[in-house]
């Protein structure tokens, strides 16, 4: 099956329709946030990973050369009007050049858009937890404030559940991912719509997708993927054109988002223990052990013969990690491959060749 | 602790140490002069007294094995509670730093690179990593710590850091996160913090052993406010025209408020520091000899070029007297509190300028031109930190259109000579300079 | 007289073009190699009717096509990378593995070959030309020294100034400088291919060398990056013979399986 079958809808017809039932749009930039609450409000997060691939000199009048291609693309998007059609710009606290963006965008930068933001606490244990919960509490009276509405806890608790529902299909569709018989394009187009649809859609198309059984399921060389986005996506083709099978992630987009339920009954409670769950990250403060372990157990059950770490140029959350990563790795007999990326640029022929490289190694 | 510790302490460092510095104070008096312009002053005389302690220090470290608990700390992070405990402390971004006039840093930054850290990664890191890995240093090898204490009140590269010398080192890391402020802070991020240091107390104490005398701590909060405090005098000694001191003396100075803070000998040595600031205002002495332009400098020194950047601008007449940088370890001062130690900490460590927003800096940068009756600012344009950078490009902006203030980006690294290039500054600076109306 | 080819090898490089012939067991019989030229494909038709005009027809005669310009050899068998070309045939010639580095026009790669001849881990430098002969290509340029002798005049020098940007623009205007203030040429290029080398020992490290250290590609004709690389990493350098011709050797060795 391939997913022109399916009908994707676009972001923008996405956006629209959500908007001519009355509702508003917010701009979320990477990585985690509490959807549901949004949700609660009758506002729409959508993600922005940069978008790749656009005019980026708007940005240089604000941002330095040495920050990524993520951060430069969102600031010159939102200065060449692909914003316009939305109301709130969420920045959640990530790194240092997301920091530093939604500073500029509270104090410096002209826009029209209510801006956010959102800090994740590093710390673990209970105060991590309490803060979190602080914080999310903090955005709802903000956004109580501009919309008028007040959502109760059982209003919150609805768009909770069916957000819960919607991780819950995602993982199944991870946990299924090689009986769907989608190539690694179609899989991670299917599962990105996750930045973009409304929970509810994404369940159904999820579900339509699984009630499908495959004619015949996509087989490569399984490897896995890490870092932060799949961008430009023609890498994905790229893989598949050299017999290569994304067999798991650990991607900031994609895998790392993998979140459980909570069970508090405190609607705060529940959506903090819902963003924690997830896979180790290091933007979260996660340790190197935990990461390791994380790799180790993806590539197992995946019966990867290899590691691709694709990350995104002056990324430091990533970079700091890949030497000892890469060195467990191989430690277990576990070959990886580091490639980096700006995602404003096409796949350079330099990458290919160490791709191509890399297979010839692990074959 | 065994005994032969101690008498290998006492031996080197009390005895071998004395001798060690008799000797440096023969070669100083040899060499008087720091600078090598006749534009600017005799260099200070408790310059020899900063160097002893710094020495010192970084001695003492090296026979600390089996006598105290020693913990590495970032810049920022809320100390008194490891001083009250009696660790050894060590600040790896200081002993970078120290590399880096050294000009050491390609050499050992290489050895991290080697090891497949990219050239990405903040040059501070870089420096430690490849020293951690492979045992060079500019100060002789560095004591391996019992215990890492990282707060992210300057940026998130310490948590990253931080947790690979945890995995290398396998010792316990305690983080201590403070919110970043975008517009104020609040009661929440406040308790937050203060819960953390809160909850790191037990686990220090597990480290080294002891258990925290409240008291020892009020005192320590005590000589940390007192020592800031004088700082923060030193400092504003510098609105005075000609100034006396210019934010390259603060540079070296600052050393013991960032590596030795709530220590005795850290509050005598800024007392003293403080009289001869006095006393050259006195005498009517200034840093730059003929001081015709005030400037103030934002972000970290470029540790590698100091003195080209302390002799040029000396030599035009130009003295560079304060910087958001060296005032960052005074202007908290007043929040410290040793009757409410740790809600005092937790609001005093929340709030360095780092932490803070862009907007809040532009603000910082505003009112001191004003105190210190400044002509223009340069703004290093720091590759390898992100925090105090981003916005910098809007701060200059703002500064030359509301302000009418020149203002100068300048791309460089604090550590990395390999990302500064001295013919496209020397052409800047010269531009700049120009446009002072000089 | 030629009837014992059995494979062929061709490697598009970024700067010259390499074709190889071997007969059943890997012996050599045949090589050429040019300046590449901007158009591939008439190039690549012109060496095959080299071959052809060498050995009669070559048809089923199995080609393997390496280099970046591979994929525009359409009637290669098979496209393989540089990295395990060259890695095939170093070992076959020096019979060992160890660590391999070919500095290129276009990029610089290390790779460590292990005993059995199989590529186990590599690096290529990142998108900045600091680590490549471009490096030295412009700087000679800007120096005025014919490249085919940049090597052995850095050596001559008994000085050696320090290089310390790795960006080439920026080593561009380092050199500039260096030059106003009077520094001998000589000096400066030893500067300089203590620079480039320095770059290429980062990359042996973060693979955690494995001795020999063997060099191919082109720059193995510049005797002060041998030099160098032997001194900084305290390694004999071992050379191939035909040391240019590696990639499209090892092409036409795994044309032969």
């Amino acid at each position: 099956m391939s997913l022109q079958q399916l009908k994707i809808p676009k972001r923008k017809d996405v956006i629209n329709e959500f908007k001519a039932r009355g509702g508003k749009i917010a701009a979320v930039l990477p990585i985690h946030y509490p959807r549901a609450l949004f949700r609660a409000f009758s506002i729409l997060p959508i993600e922005l990973w940069g978008p790749p691939k656009i005019d980026n000199s708007f940005s240089g009048s604000h941002l330095q050369a040495y920050v990524c291609s993520i951060v430069h693309n969102a600031l010159s998007f939102l200065k060449i009007g692909g914003l316009d059609e939305v109301d709130f710009i969420l920045v959640p606290h990530t790194c240092d050049s997301l920091q530093g963006l939604g500073s500029l965008l509270v104090d410096f930068v002209t826009t029209t858009k209510k801006v956010l933001t959102l800090y994740l606490p590093r710390d673990k244990g209970e105060p991590g937890y309490e803060f979190l919960g602080h914080e999310i509490l903090r955005i709802y009276t903000i956004l109580s404030q501009i919309t008028g509405l007040h959502p109760d806890d059982a209003l919150l608790f609805d768009a909770i559940h069916i957000e819960e529902q919607a991780d819950k299909a995602l993982a199944e569709l991870y946990f299924k991912r090689k009986k769907l018989g989608l190539g690694n394009m179609d899989f991670y187009r299917l599962i990105r719509t996750r930045e973009f649809l409304p929970a509810e859609h994404f369940i159904k198309l999820s579900q339509s997708v699984l009630s499908v059984s495959a004619a015949k399921s996509f087989n490569g060389l399984p490897v896995v993927l890490s870092g932060i986005i799949p961008e430009p996506m023609e890498l994905l083709d790229e893989l598949s054109r050299m017999g290569i099978s994304v067999a798991a992630d650990d991607l900031a987009c994609c895998g790392r988002r993998l979140y459980q339920p909570g069970v508090s009954m405190n609607p705060f409670r529940r959506l903090s223990e819902n963003l924690f769950s997830a896979a180790p990250d290091p933007t979260r403060g996660d340790s190197l052990e935990s990461r390791i372990q994380y790799l180790k157990s993806l590539v197992y059950k995946s019966k990867a013969k290899g590691v691709i770490f694709y990350d995104v140029k002056f990324c430091e959350p990533e970079l700091f990690d890949l030497p000892d990563l890469k060195k467990a790795l191989k430690g277990q007999g576990i070959p990886s491959l580091t490639l980096e990326v700006d995602i404003n640029d096409p796949i350079s022929s330099q990458m290919l060749t160490r791709i191509e490289t890399f297979l010839e190694v692990i074959r | 602790m065994s005994i032969f510790s101690h008498i290998k302490y006492f031996m080197n460092v009390k005895l071998g140490a004395r001798s060690y510095i008799m000797f440096n104070r023969w070669r100083n008096a040899r060499r008087p002069l720091r600078w090598n312009t006749k534009y600017l002053a005799p260099p200070l005389k408790v310059d020899k007294i900063t160097k002893e302690l710094i020495a010192l220090h970084y001695l003492d470290g090296h026979y600390v094995d089996g006598r105290k608990s020693v913990a590495w700390v970032t810049s920022g992070a809320p100390v008194e509670i490891l001083q009250a405990l009696g660790y050894y402390v060590i600040y790896p971004e200081n002993h970078a730093a120290i590399c880096g006039v050294k000009r050491k840093v390609v050499e050992i930054a290489g050895e991290a690179e080697n090891a497949g850290y990219s050239l990405d990664i903040c040059s501070y890191a870089r420096t430690d990593i490849g020293a951690m890995l492979s045992g060079k240093s500019a100060v002789g090898t560095l004591p391996k710590p019992d215990l890492l204490l990282a707060c992210t009140n300057i940026c998130q590269t310490v948590l990253h850091w931080y947790r690979i010398l945890s995995y290398h080192f396998n010792v316990p890391l305690i983080i201590i996160d403070t919110p970043f402020i975008y517009t104020e802070y609040s009661d929440a991020d406040i308790e937050y913090v203060k819960n953390q240091i809160e909850d790191s107390i037990p686990v220090a104490e597990n480290v080294c052993r002891r258990s925290l005398s409240f008291k020892k701590l009020q005192n320590v909060v005590k000589m940390s406010k007192d020592a800031s405090e004088l700082w923060l005098q030193i400092i504003q000694r510098g609105t005075h025209i000609p100034a006396p001191i210019s934010a390259f003396d603060q540079f070296i100075q600052m050393a013991p408020i960032v590596e030795m803070r709530g220590k005795a000998a850290t509050v005598n040595f800024y007392a003293a520091l403080l009289r001869e600031v006095d006393e050259r205002i006195k005498n009517g002495v200034g840093a730059v000899v003929n001081e015709r332009k005030r400037l103030l400098w934002d972000n970290l020194p470029i540790w590698h070029r100091l003195r080209y950047f302390a002799e040029y601008f000396g030599t035009m007449g130009i003295s560079v007297v304060a910087s958001t940088y060296t005032n960052a370890w005074g202007e908290l001062a007043p929040l410290m509190d040793k009757d409410r130690p740790v809600e005092s900490m937790a609001k005093t460590y929340i709030y360095p300028v780092l932490n803070r927003s862009a907007g809040s800096k532009l603000g910082t940068i505003k009112r001191m031109a004003e105190e210190f009756h400044i002509n223009g600012v340069v703004l290093h344009s720091d590759r390898s930190c992100k925090p105090y950078s981003i916005g910098q490009i809007d701060q200059r902006n703002r500064l030359i259109h509301d302000d009418r203030m020149p203002a100068l980006l300048l791309e460089a690294d604090h550590n990395d000579t390999r990302s500064f290039s001295e013919e496209q500054t020397a052409s800047r600076l010269d531009a700049f300079v120009e446009m002072l109306g000089i | 007289m030629y009837s014992n080819l059995e494979a062929l090898g061709i490697d598009v490089g970024s700067s010259t073009v390499k074709a190889v012939a071997v007969d059943g067991s890997g012996v050599i019989l045949w090589h050429h190699m040019e300046s590449a030229e901007p158009r591939v494909v008439p190039q690549v038709d012109h060496f095959l009717k080299m071959v052809s005009e060498k050995f009669g027809d070559i048809s089923g005669i199995p080609l393997v096509a390496t280099g970046y310009g591979r994929r525009l050899v359409h009637v290669a068998s098979k496209q393989i990378t540089e990295i395990s070309c060259h890695a095939r045939g170093v070992f076959k010639q020096l019979g060992h593995g160890g660590t391999l580095v070919d500095i290129g026009g276009q990029d610089s790669k290390v790779i460590i070959i292990s005993s059995t001849g199989a590529v186990e881990d590599f690096a290529m430098n990142d998108k900045c030309a600091a680590g490549s002969g471009r490096f030295l290509e412009n700087t000679a340029d800007r120096l005025r020294v014919d490249i085919d002798k940049i090597g052995k005049i850095a050596l001559s020098s008994t000085e050696e100034t320090y290089i310390s940007s790795t960006c080439t623009v920026f080593a561009e205007s380092e050199v500039i400088s260096k030059i106003a203030n009077g520094i001998a040429v000589e000096t400066i290029l030893k500067g300089l291919h203590r620079s480039l080398t320095l770059r290429i020992v980062t990359m042996i490290r973060s693979l955690g060398s494995l001795p020999p250290l063997m060099l191919s590609g082109g720059v193995v004709k510049n005797p002060a990056i041998r030099y160098m690389l032997s001194e900084e990493t305290k390694e004999p350098v071992v050379l191939p013979d035909l040391p240019q011709l590696m990639g499209a050797y090892g092409a036409a060795l795994i044309a032969l399986t």
